[in-house]
């Protein structure tokens, strides 16, 4: 069978391009993929490279800081407690602020510190005075977040444009709103680098609160307690996801002071708008009943730490009120001094029983006339008389007779002119003029006039409320001085100061006293029903008559008003002194005050009921008001 | 007999037959009927299995006429159904396009109405995560739109921009655990911070056990956030009972009610008082603070006070005491403040003067 010759196959006329152009774009192709496989390999090998070889050490860090979390836990400090138990000053919930610094950059403080109404520079200085401090430490920015701080902080967590930031919800100090007792309570706020060089304070690390002025301060070691720690280990994005350790904080412990709160809202309303203090005493032991300084300060702008203006604002101030006017406020006592330099005259024999001078409204010593404030004149005054209507002219003569040193004496027998041992920090001496004194500061030798205002309660005199009341209480105690102090202590036991005075001397002073009061006396407002309040009021001037006629009238200048009283007249129970400066008279504007003062202590002694009516017990006709 | 009959049966067999017919005619006379006998007996036979015979057919006639009934009775049922269906979509096609319509309609008028500049945008996907509660929206930095954005609707805030793309947008919703928000009461004035809580609800973080926060009260921004202008409606108490610390507080995001489909982004936020009671309707980066509160007024207090302070003993027994005072019109230590206080000087050696008592 023959076949068909094969016919050979007919090649095909391509449509398109060429078979052999065909060939050359596909193997273009395929070695176009193959480069871009290299490349992204070469890419890989190169991100390998860099996490494996290059920089490992900086991944692991980072990966590590990542995973655990160290939050402190700060400890609440120890409640401050009157010395019924009412809580003075107390803790509350609070909220503080904290950066995390392990990847912080400075770039993003700002729109914290602008949402949080902070000035950048204040925020960037803090974060410096931290470098020091181990960078897994964060840092506390702000404390006593407000709820709008926390709205902020919560909207704004894990934004890109934020750092790391940390809510810490810890008890923070809660201050009584209306400044009570500011002064004696003190504040909080951290510890500066000045005090971190203290031996006090060695042990403390930047950031650290400690109390820095009143019971805060002198108390610190007992009302702080001792900060815990959480370790927690968090997610890439910060979340918390497990607790690893948690180290609870221990609280504070707290302080019972001999504060009472009847006393000090009486003191402090009495006090409210005015400039000065006032300090209560129990003598029979040193408690401070009550303690006020006006003005006064708001201590919770401390807490969270003090801004530069309100600072400012404070120091700024002319009528300091950061000044604890009770234990620093150095002043001439006026006729308040007046007992002590009639107790020298009849403790030294100067005087005697017999002893009177005559006021015709003035008299002249050394070539100079010294008036005494009534200007007709007191007549013939003795001792009894004297204190009663306080005849400057009297305790001229006597102070005349004296001499400086023995009144100087007299003066530091009775604890004025020394720190009083109170357990408050920066308590002032006051000063006690002497010969030797003046020779000591100013090379000059004392010249005898001067005696004759120091009798007065003038001149270079100079006294805290607190010691008046620690002297006149301690008078009144028969010579028995007990150091004055804030904190009840239990297991407290003085050893009182002594000296032995005759007790008929003393009787006739506090019974001359007695009579400022009860007799018609300059203290006669100061008069309660029931009580024996002896006391004596005092006017001291700021300048002498010449100058204030060359001044002109001026608030400044205007005298300063004192009382110091003590009840009952036998047995005494509590020792006030008020000062009011520039309350012109201290038989208006001081012996008020000591009178609702002793009048509430003795309602609550007697009824058991902390809120006592007030009545005036004296008529504005009784005895002089001057 | 029997051979008889067989062989005359043809006879027999006749006569028989006559003899019937005769019978039958004497019977048909004597009852004088018009109808012949043998009809009479022919229905009357045929009668019976006839009627049985128009039962049975009328029967089978009226079965296959039932069947018929309910083969179309189902039918037609089954068009009706799916009518039915049709026509309940279209209800609902319907009432979401007058949804749609009413809240784009409730849109301009918020957006006209509102002092704040606003972007409108369309939701164009959500996130996949079951956890996390975004939303994709069409308008991006394009369009203004940058990260921390507020993002509301007529009926409240619905969420911020968290990232923005040319194009589009991603929004974080008000119920994701990572959105906060201050917010402040309508009623109560008490302010505290929202959060994501569940897939609906939020919660409202740092309210004081104290205050009084009531089920139904509206709740604003308060713009301390910086993000929300102030007096936007965030929701409506849903719960409030004492917590440990903070009251337990969860809220209704009033922005998510009605669906999200437009939605407006605030490019720049101005601040609104916030309303006294219901709400109607309200108000980029960091927007500026919002203005204080009256001086003296509640709020204002408030606001200054740190958070959590509540008074010690010591403020509690100096109010009462100064009660005490201004009831009786005796103010303690004969104290009337003066009406300057006098400025402080530093006390003067003073030269020889002479005492005052």
């Amino acid at each position: 069978m023959n076949l068909p010759p094969e016919q050979p196959e007919r090649p095909q006329t391509p449509k398109g391009p060429l078979r052999r152009d065909d060939v050359k774009f596909a193997a273009a192709r395929i070695a176009l993929f193959q480069y871009a496989i290299v490349a992204v390999f070469l890419f890989l090998i190169s991100g390998f490279w860099d996490l494996q070889v290059r920089n490992p050490g900086f991944y692991y860090e980072q990966a590590e800081r990542n995973r655990i979390k160290a939050l402190p836990i700060p400890a609440p400090r120890g409640k401050i407690l009157d010395r019924e138990g009412r809580v003075i000053v107390d803790n509350h919930s609070s909220f503080s602020l904290m950066l995390l610094r392990e990847n912080l950059k400075l770039e993003e403080v700002r729109p914290v510190a602008e949402g949080l109404g902070l000035p950048y520079e204040e925020v960037i200085a803090r974060l410096k005075r931290f470098s020091g401090q181990p960078r897994y430490r964060p840092v506390t920015i702000k404390d006593e977040l407000s709820r709008g701080d926390l709205a902020f902080i919560e909207a704004h967590r894990g934004s890109p444009e934020f750092p790391e930031m940390e809510l810490i919800h810890a008890q923070r100090r809660l201050y009584p709103r209306s400044g009570l007792a500011s002064h004696l309570i003190g504040y909080v706020g951290e510890v500066s680098e000045a005090e971190l060089n203290t031996v006090e304070f060695v042990r403390k690390n930047q950031g650290d609160v400690i109390g820095k002025a009143g019971v805060e301060r002198q108390y610190n070691d007992i009302l702080t307690g001792v900060d815990g720690q959480r370790q927690v280990v968090v997610d890439v994005q910060g979340n918390e996801r497990q607790v690893i350790g948690l180290k609870e904080a221990i609280p504070g412990k707290p302080l019972r002071l001999t504060i009472d709160l009847d006393l000090q809202a009486v003191a402090e309303l009495s006090m409210e708008g005015r400039k000065g203090a006032v300090v209560a005493l129990d003598p029979r032991n040193g408690e401070v009943l009550a303690m006020v300084s006006q003005p006064g300060f708001d201590p919770s702008k401390f807490t969270g730490g003090i801004r530069s203006h309100d600072w400012q604002e404070l120091v700024a101030n002319p009528d300091k009120p950061l000044l604890n006017r009770a234990i620093q406020g150095q002043l001439a006592p006026g006729s308040t001094f007046k007992p002590i330099v009639a107790l020298a005259a009849l403790e030294s024999g100067v005087i005697d029983d017999a002893f009177d001078a005559r006021c015709p409204g003035g008299a002249t010593f050394y070539g100079r006339y010294f008036k005494c404030h009534l200007k007709g004149g007191h007549g013939v005054v003795d001792l009894h008389r004297g204190i009663v209507q306080s005849c400057d002219v009297f305790f001229y003569t006597v102070g005349n007779r004296l001499g400086i040193d023995r009144i100087a004496e007299y003066a530091e027998l009775v604890g004025l002119g020394r720190k009083t041992g109170i357990d408050l920090p920066q308590e002032q001496a006051g000063l006690v003029p002497s010969t030797q004194w003046k020779i000591r500061t100013t090379r000059q030798k004392w010249y005898a006039g001067e005696t004759i205002s120091v009798a007065i309660g003038q001149g270079a005199l100079t006294v805290t409320p607190l010691q008046l009341a620690y002297a006149i209480g301690g008078l009144a105690m028969g010579g028995v001085w007990y150091t004055p102090h804030v904190v009840a202590d239990p297991n407290r036991r003085d050893t009182p100061r002594r000296a032995a005075f005759n007790p008929d001397n003393l009787a006739k002073v506090i019974y001359g006293m007695y009579g400022v009061v009860n007799e018609g006396g300059t203290g006669a407002r100061a008069r309660i029903q029931g009580v024996e309040l002896c006391g004596k009021t005092g006017t001291s001037q700021l300048a002498s008559n010449e100058a204030l006629r060359a001044l002109g009238t001026s608030e400044a200048l205007k005298d300063n008003a004192w009382f110091v009283g003590f009840a009952p007249r036998e047995f005494p129970e509590i020792a006030v002194v008020a000062l009011v400066e520039g309350g012109l008279h201290g038989s208006t504007a001081a012996a008020p005050v000591v009178r609702d003062l002793v009048k509430t202590y003795f309602d609550k002694k007697a009824s058991r009921q902390p809120y006592p009516m007030l009545a005036r017990e004296h008529s504005p006709e009784q005895g002089q008001t001057q | 007999m029997g051979s008889l009959l067989s062989r005359y049966r043809n006879l027999t067999l006749l006569l028989l037959l006559l003899l019937a017919q005769l019978i039958l005619v004497a019977y048909q006379v004597r009852t004088d009927r018009d109808v012949r006998l043998l009809r009479v007996w022919a229905v009357s036979a045929v009668k019976p299995p006839a009627r049985l015979l128009a039962a049975a057919s009328s029967s089978a006639a009226g079965l296959a006429r039932t069947a018929t009934d309910l083969w179309d009775l189902r039918r037609e049922n089954r068009r009706l159904a799916e009518e039915l269906d049709r026509l309940k979509i279209q209800n609902r096609e319907l009432r979401a396009e007058l949804g749609t319509a009413e809240r784009a309609q409730a849109l301009a008028a918020f957006q006209a109405r509102t002092p704040s500049q606003t972007v409108a945008a369309r939701v164009i996907g959500t996130s996949p995560v079951i956890d996390s509660r975004v939303l994709l929206v069409d308008r991006g930095s394009s369009s203004g739109v940058q990260p921390g954005m507020a993002v509301m609707n007529a009926d409240g805030i619905v969420g911020r921009i968290t990232a923005s793309y040319p194009t589009a947008s991603q929004v974080l919703l008000i119920t994701d655990k990572r959105f906060a928000a201050g917010v402040i009461g309508g009623i109560s004035k008490a302010e505290g911070t929202v959060r994501g809580f569940t897939r609906d609800l939020c919660r409202i973080d740092y309210l004081q056990n104290e205050e009084k926060v009531q089920v139904g009260e509206w709740f604003y921004t308060s713009g301390d956030d910086r993000l929300f202008p102030r007096g936007l409606p965030v929701g409506q108490v849903r719960s409030a009972a004492p917590g440990r610390t903070f009251q337990d507080v969860v809220l209704a995001p009033s922005g998510l009610s009605r669906g999200l489909e437009e939605v407006l982004i605030v490019v720049q936020g101005v601040h609104q008082a916030v309303p006294a009671a219901e709400a109607s309707a309200p108000p980029a980066p960091l927007l500026p603070p919002p203005p204080p509160a009256d001086e003296g007024s509640p709020e204002a207090t408030e606001q200054a006070r740190p958070l959590g302070a509540p008074v010690t003993d010591a403020d509690r027994l100096l109010d009462r005491y100064r009660r005490t005072a201004e009831e009786q019109k005796r103010p303690y230590g004969d104290n009337v403040p003066p009406k300057e206080t006098p400025a402080a000087v530093k006390p003067a050696p003073a030269p020889p003067a002479p005492a005052k008592p």
